[in-house]
């Protein structure tokens, strides 16, 4: 889908993915993507806890209600907790890695300015019997960046961030690979709705939000927080689905190139589903279910329980190799995630609201 | 830097080395790199059966023997020098029907460090990322062990068979995707095992040397030493030195005696290893050597690895072999370390030897 400021969608992946911000540092992030919101939305601001919000004024009569786009900005990764003796460095863990992976990583170690280094740990011929057979946890592994003890003393603070240095790759089919995906692809489903929605607008006023910290852990603070802050009627998450990978046991993973992935369970208001369902249907649009029985492990977690409750969905971006550094996506799914989500709330009548007056 | 004669380490050579792919097996972009690098400094340049190249040089006009006096009967060894162009990779060994390559490994890797690493492909170099299920996808008790290479495959994110098979083939090689940089005197790059040495080794015939050399760039050393075997025989020397990246010990919590060798802390000498031991009037004449020129030197951990000096030993009725390596952190991994002052001084350290060799060798 060519943009009208004539970046693509693989670019503005490129290009979203590339910046640092793990959770509670996403400053880096958030003014990448206000710049890029900024294109399309009538206003940009920052509340209080650093989510990023594009405005989008509906064309329905006032008071209008509102709908809120969650896509969380913050993606996993490490902050320095130790040197050692040597100027080795040991980190600590922001969301969960797939630690499997990590060992003999590059990282960026984002001192002023940023210092590579690697993932590394007890060579295997100076390891005891039976531990190379076992995956090394992230106290097991340290940091090289190859200086000298003094200077890492001097240039990396304690709490500085770190992340996966793995530059976004392209492969076949235009499919692209790269850390933090999860969900900055999200975040670029948001800002191609919002440009298809500045060219026909919905009834309604749309919020597209960059939340911070849903890779926390304990909960998603940023759409907990824009959620109070907004009051909004309708909040839909956009994040990554397991993407297909052999193995996986039929209905865990959703196949790369397939579509939107629409979940289903008790996170999901079954009327927003089904709009989103006829939406695609109108399109002609590939989408898939993915059954979500207890929770869909993303930011409509705490926007359902919001103010007063909200109704909820979750559109899913095929992805593979989650909490890795080469998550990968297919930009057509991206397109289309964007497209369903305009169409959806195109067709959303001003009026309709999840809640019924019965009496 | 050019003192006392001393040939100055290529470090774009090295550069360009550890940058092109040549797994064993499949060494042909290393070797090109390398002949172009001393096609027009060396008296002859062959490729053998096994695929090894093999450079000749004649000493420069006889020049007045320095202090030590020597008896004219006293005629110089001839040296044969030698660095592997092979580096650890994988190697596609099927096309699955979705389009996934199954692989296997091309020498020691540490299966611990596959999983989501970046590979590129082929001579095309195109990238391709090892895949495996999500933690989040996978039974809590088997999180924490380390995926089995059967199980892996590189996504080069084709749909089908047919599809992957425009690209690539089977039997094609993947190397590691590592840029090469620089942090103060760090390096870091891939395949330092053993494009430093093939470096080291282009570096030295840039100059005439004291007494003739061969030169050997030898293939499939990572899969059993195998491509030195022939080249000895062939070369026939007097006695031998492998140039090789070697893996140093310094990390957080090293014991006493795992530490050493230290990067930086100059080149390596090998007692013995698993492959050799090494000739100690060899040994005893390049740490006289350094000693004698201010050039720092340290010990190999002792019984540790082996090296394509194992075969020339063996070669023929026996040659006198010794090793130098030049300490690398991370070896067999994606990307290692070494410090650029280490490849100097290894330089001056051969060069030396090959002067002292002029005039003394029992």
């Amino acid at each position: 889908m060519p943009s009208e400021n004539g970046r693509g969608t693989a670019e503005w992946l490129q290009l979203l993915t590339s910046l640092p911000g793990v959770p509670g540092h996403e400053a880096a992030a958030a003014a990448g993507i206000a710049k890029a919101f900024a294109l399309h939305a009538d206003r940009v601001d920052r509340d209080r806890s650093g989510n990023i919000r594009g405005w989008l004024d509906g064309v329905g009569a006032a008071p209008r209600p509102r709908a809120l786009l969650a896509a969380h900005m913050d993606r996993i990764g490490f902050l320095v907790k130790g040197i050692e003796p040597g100027g080795f460095l040991r980190v600590t863990e922001l969301g969960g890695f797939d630690t499997r992976t990590l060992l003999g990583k590059e990282v960026l170690i984002h001192s002023r300015p940023p210092m590579p280094a690697l993932f590394a740990t007890k060579p295997p011929h100076l390891q005891k019997k039976g531990e190379s057979e076992r995956v090394p946890t992230v106290e097991d592994l340290y940091l090289d960046a190859g200086r000298s003890e003094r200077e890492i003393r001097r240039r990396v603070p304690l709490g500085t961030m770190v992340t996966l240095r793995q530059p976004p790759i392209e492969l076949l089919g235009g499919r692209m690979a790269a850390p933090g995906m999860d969900d900055r692809a999200g975040v670029v489903v948001l800002l191609r709705t919002l440009e298809l929605l500045a060219r026909d607008r919905p009834g309604w006023d749309v919020v597209a939000v960059a939340t911070v910290e849903e890779e926390f852990g304990v909960l998603c603070l940023g759409a907990r927080t824009a959620s109070e802050g907004l009051d909004p009627q309708l909040g839909i998450a956009v994040d990554v689905s397991h993407g297909d990978m052999p193995g996986a046991r039929e209905g865990d993973t959703v196949p790369l190139g397939g579509g939107p992935a629409l979940s289903v369970g008790a996170n999901i208001h079954p009327r927003v589903l089904e709009g989103l369902r006829r939406a695609a249907r109108g399109l002609k649009m590939p989408y898939q279910i993915e059954a979500c029985p207890i929770g869909s492990g993303t930011d409509a977690m705490d926007i359902q329980i919001a103010r007063e409750g909200i109704p909820t969905a979750v559109i899913g971006i095929p992805c593979r190799y989650m909490h890795t550094g080469v998550e990968t996506v297919e930009p057509r799914d991206v397109d289309r995630c964007a497209q369903l989500l305009a169409g959806y709330l195109r067709a959303l009548p001003v009026d309709w609201r999840a809640t019924e007056v019965l009496k | 830097m050019r003192r006392n004669g001393v040939p100055s380490f290529d470090e774009r050579l090295l550069e360009a080395l550890s940058t092109a792919p040549g797994v064993s097996g499949g060494e042909e972009a290393v070797r090109e790199a390398v002949v172009a690098a001393v096609r027009d400094q060396v008296d002859s340049l062959e490729i053998d059966a096994m695929g090894s190249l093999v450079a000749r040089l004649a000493p420069a006009a006889a020049r007045p023997a320095g202090r030590r006096a020597t008896s004219p009967a006293f005629r110089p060894p001839h040296v044969m020098l030698c660095a592997h162009m092979d580096e650890v990779g994988l190697m596609v060994t099927a096309i699955e029907k979705e389009g996934r390559l199954k692989i296997r490994k091309v020498g020691g890797i540490d299966s611990r460090i596959l999983v989501g690493q970046v590979f590129r492909v082929g001579a095309s170099g195109l990238r391709g990322v090892v895949g495996t299920l999500p933690p989040h996808l996978i039974p809590r008790a088997d999180r924490d062990k380390v995926t089995p290479i059967e199980d892996l495959y590189l996504d080069i994110g084709a749909s089908s068979r047919e599809d992957a098979g425009r690209a690539v083939a089977v039997g094609d090689y993947a190397v590691f995707d590592t840029a090469y940089e620089r942090w103060g005197t760090t390096r870091k790059g891939k395949a330092f095992d053993d494009r430093a040495g093939c470096a080291i080794l282009a570096s030295l015939v840039q100059r005439r040397p004291p007494i003739p050399i061969t030169a050997v760039w030898s293939v499939q050393e990572e899969v059993g030493l195998r491509g030195a075997a022939g080249a000895a025989r062939r070369v026939a020397p007097d006695l031998a030195i492998v140039l090789e990246g070697t893996a140093s010990g310094e990390m957080p919590g090293a014991q006493p005696g795992e530490a050493a060798p230290r990067m930086g802390g100059g080149p390596a000498l090998t007692v013995h290893d698993r492959s050799l031991m090494a000739d100690a009037r060899l040994v005893d004449l390049l740490e006289r050597t350094a000693r004698d020129h201010r050039i720092p030197t340290q010990w190999k951990r002792p019984g540790v690895g082996g090296t394509d000096a194992g075969r020339i030993a063996l070669s023929g009725a026996g040659v006198p072999a010794a090793v130098v390596s030049v300490p690398c952190r991370y070896i067999h991994a994606p990307a290692a370390y070494l410090d650029i002052r280490d490849a100097q001084r290894t330089v001056s350290l051969i060069w030396h030897t090959l002067e002292t060799l002029r005039k003394e060798w029992p």
